[in-house]
């Protein structure tokens, strides 16, 4: 295996739940709901992918329990934020904290216990291709799984109605209501998409990238995967060059310390929150200041009858 | 009894500093409470692991003579409050658990003199703060000597948290172990910026296997890095806990930590009123840290292995002997010298010849 070819499988797999995590997040901001708790949706998806997996023994059964737990913690914030119309950011922040906490508890008889990392397809012949062949034909299934995400994500609010009906609750609510679409029940669906994302990008981190239960494991990347989703100006495509540029600048930098590169670690940690602003910079400048966010994101909804 | 860092910012704000956490007010009185602050996770399964291990023999051994209090995953500029906390909750001897809680237990313990504070390392004592540590540095050269016998690209790999004494003089000891076997071993050193961030300690792993390393040392506290090495078939050492069973192919062996003989000493001085601010740093003589089974090692590495431990723990070998040169060329400790303790705890250099860049 080459070091380029090397490189390239540990920035996917650094770069996959951030992706997982982002596009769900997208299609919920979209829809004009903003989800602080994605950290917390996250942890619980490996807190309960992992009991789950160990329990059944079976990987899948983890996967399905974390998107359910995922969900589960979306349906709270989506009960607060649409039912009771309550302030999304402190709803949102408060989901974080509670998640954090709740794993910790589920999981707390599970801490030391291990499980074997989730098998990776090997496609004969498609994966002894030298040096994409690894990368595009031998990685798990959530490598494809959040490509599909991509796809299918774009498709639909591209190139589908229900889509469009999304993004006009997102830009603004009170016209699409008077449409006579359902607002709330289609922003509860959305809130649901995110958690279920969110819960499987969990369930990658505690199967697959470091097989094993541990509070706080997430250690940060749901945020990340909420910076994502900004710094990709609410764009599906965006979404994926913005995952896998923090995963690869995370990888790079870890490559170039070890090579004895000599540049400040603290630096090269801090570097893709750098780009991140720089990105965001770029994107304001060229737009002339114009709000790239959808219009109605953050507020409730509360339809008059 | 366990809560966390989130259950007494709770208790604070909403009692406004009269809260008991989960404990009546008569209780007080009698058995002496003792705090532990965690700077990660109980369920690390690492450094906050067996702290918290430690924290059960003191209950164990001491039965209904102390009141024990955990408070998980504080980080840093969080501690005073914490301990303050504690403190207005009736516990008199607080353990500070971690390298960055040494400057906030300073600031806060002349705040609170009627408390005892033991900070777990340092470089200073206080008539209410008492330090504590580990030679783990004795086991780190053990662990160069293995790396050296068992390393086929004459590479050992170290995942590093933070650029700290303890730390680096940890790095420069392996490879003291390590040049003592063959001295064209070489290091290569990834500094991940935390003690606990498994998805990150795991990508260090394996950016360093990647670049050749087949020996994996890690300075930070989760098994990922362990486990990382058993699925690419290289070998890497456990930390602080035994984690022989995350990596049975892989796990060389591991320095296992064992605070809670310590723990109940204290808690009998305080009971005793014989407390004094003391400055403890046990090696593997002390029993404050023992090294888990050797495991994937042959009968002759094994034994050498032995060697060299038992050598250390009885002091015929001291692992800071002179000459010791800084990587500037400039000399720190001439030959027939040996660096002091305290020369070992401020140790900001590495040694000439392990090329790596050390982030000031």
């Amino acid at each position: 295996m080459t070091m380029f070819e090397a490189i390239l499988l540990t920035i996917i797999t650094a770069s996959t739940p951030l992706l997982i995590g982002a596009i769900g997040q997208l299609v919920c901001e979209r829809s004009g709901v903003l989800n602080l708790g994605m950290e917390g949706m996250m942890i619980m998806g490996a807190a309960c992918g992992f009991a789950a997996a160990i329990l059944s023994g079976n990987s899948y059964v983890g996967v399905l329990a974390a998107i359910l737990a995922g969900m589960a913690m979306s349906l709270i914030f989506a009960i607060l934020t649409l039912g009771l119309a309550a302030n999304q950011v402190a709803s949102g922040l408060a989901l974080s904290i509670f998640g954090l906490g709740l794993s910790g508890v589920i999981g707390a008889p599970f801490v030391g216990a291990k499980r074997d990392q989730m098998a990776k397809l090997d496609l004969p012949v498609l994966t002894d291709i030298p040096v994409i062949g690894k990368a595009l034909f031998g990685q798990d299934p959530f490598v494809y799984a959040s490509f599909a995400l991509v796809i299918g994500v774009w498709w639909f609010l591209a190139r589908t109605k229900a889509g469009l009906v999304v993004r006009a609750c997102g830009e603004n609510h009170a016209s699409a209501h008077a449409l006579g679409y359902p607002v709330l029940k289609i922003r509860l669906l959305a809130i649901l998409f995110g958690g279920g994302c969110a819960g499987l990008a969990g369930a990658y981190l505690s199967l697959v990238y470091t097989p094993f239960w541990s509070p706080g494991m997430t250690a940060g990347r749901g945020w990340i995967a909420l910076a994502i989703v900004v710094f990709a100006s609410w764009r599906p495509w965006r979404v994926l060059a913005g995952a896998y540029l923090f995963g690869g600048i995370t990888i790079l930098q870890l490559h170039a310390q070890g090579a004895g590169v000599k540049i400040p670690s603290q630096f090269m940690a801090a570097l893709p929150y750098l780009v991140t602003i720089l990105v965001l910079v770029i994107i304001m400048s060229r737009r002339g200041g114009q709000q790239t966010a959808p219009a109605s994101l953050g507020t409730p909804f509360v339809p008059d009858r | 009894m366990q809560i966390n860092r989130r259950q007494i910012l709770q208790g604070a704000t909403a009692l406004a500093g009269t809260a008991t956490i989960g404990q009546p007010a008569f209780a007080q009185a009698n058995p002496l409470q003792v705090g532990f602050i965690y700077v990660g996770p109980v369920g690390d399964f690492g450094w906050s692991t067996m702290h918290d291990v430690g924290r059960k023999r003191l209950e164990e051994v001491m039965g209904v003579a102390v009141k024990t209090t955990a408070v998980e995953a504080v980080a840093a500029n969080d501690m005073e409050r914490v301990a303050t906390q504690l403190a207005r909750q009736g516990h008199r001897l607080i353990f500070t658990t971690s390298f960055s809680f040494f400057q906030p237990t300073m600031r806060v313990a002349p705040t609170l003199p009627n408390v005892f504070f033991e900070s777990a390392t340092g470089t200073q004592t206080a008539p209410n703060v008492s330090l504590y540590n580990a030679r783990f540095y004795e086991g780190r050269y053990v662990q160069g000597v293995i790396a050296a016998r068992k390393s086929k690209t004459k590479t050992i790999g170290y995942i590093a948290s933070f650029p700290v004494p303890e730390v680096v003089h940890a790095i420069n000891t392996v490879m003291r172990g390590a040049w003592s076997i063959d001295p064209s071993m070489k290091i290569r050193v990834v500094w991940v910026n935390a003690w606990f961030n498994p998805g990150r300690e795991a990508d260090a792993a394996r950016a360093l296997i990647d670049q050749g390393c087949d020996v994996i040392c890690a300075h930070t506290d989760s098994p990922a890095p362990l486990q990382l090495a058993n699925e690419r078939g290289v070998f890497g050492f456990g930390q602080a806990s035994d984690m022989t069973r995350f990596a049975p192919k892989a796990h060389l062996t591991s320095s296992v930590n064992n605070w809670g003989d310590y723990y109940v000493e204290r808690a009998k001085a305080v009971i005793a009123g014989t407390w004094k601010p003391g400055d403890v740093w046990g090696g593997l003589s002390s029993g404050m840290f023992r090294l888990a089974p050797f495991t994937n090692m042959s009968p002759e590495e094994v034994s050498e292995a032995e060697r060299v431990r038992d050598a250390i723990a009885t002091g015929r070998l001291h692992p800071f002997d002179g000459p010791i040169t800084r990587a500037d060329g400039t000399v720190a400790v001439p030959a027939g010298g040996r660096a002091t303790d305290d020369q070992i705890r401020a140790m900001n250099y590495l040694y000439r010849g392990i090329d790596v860049a050390l982030p000031s």
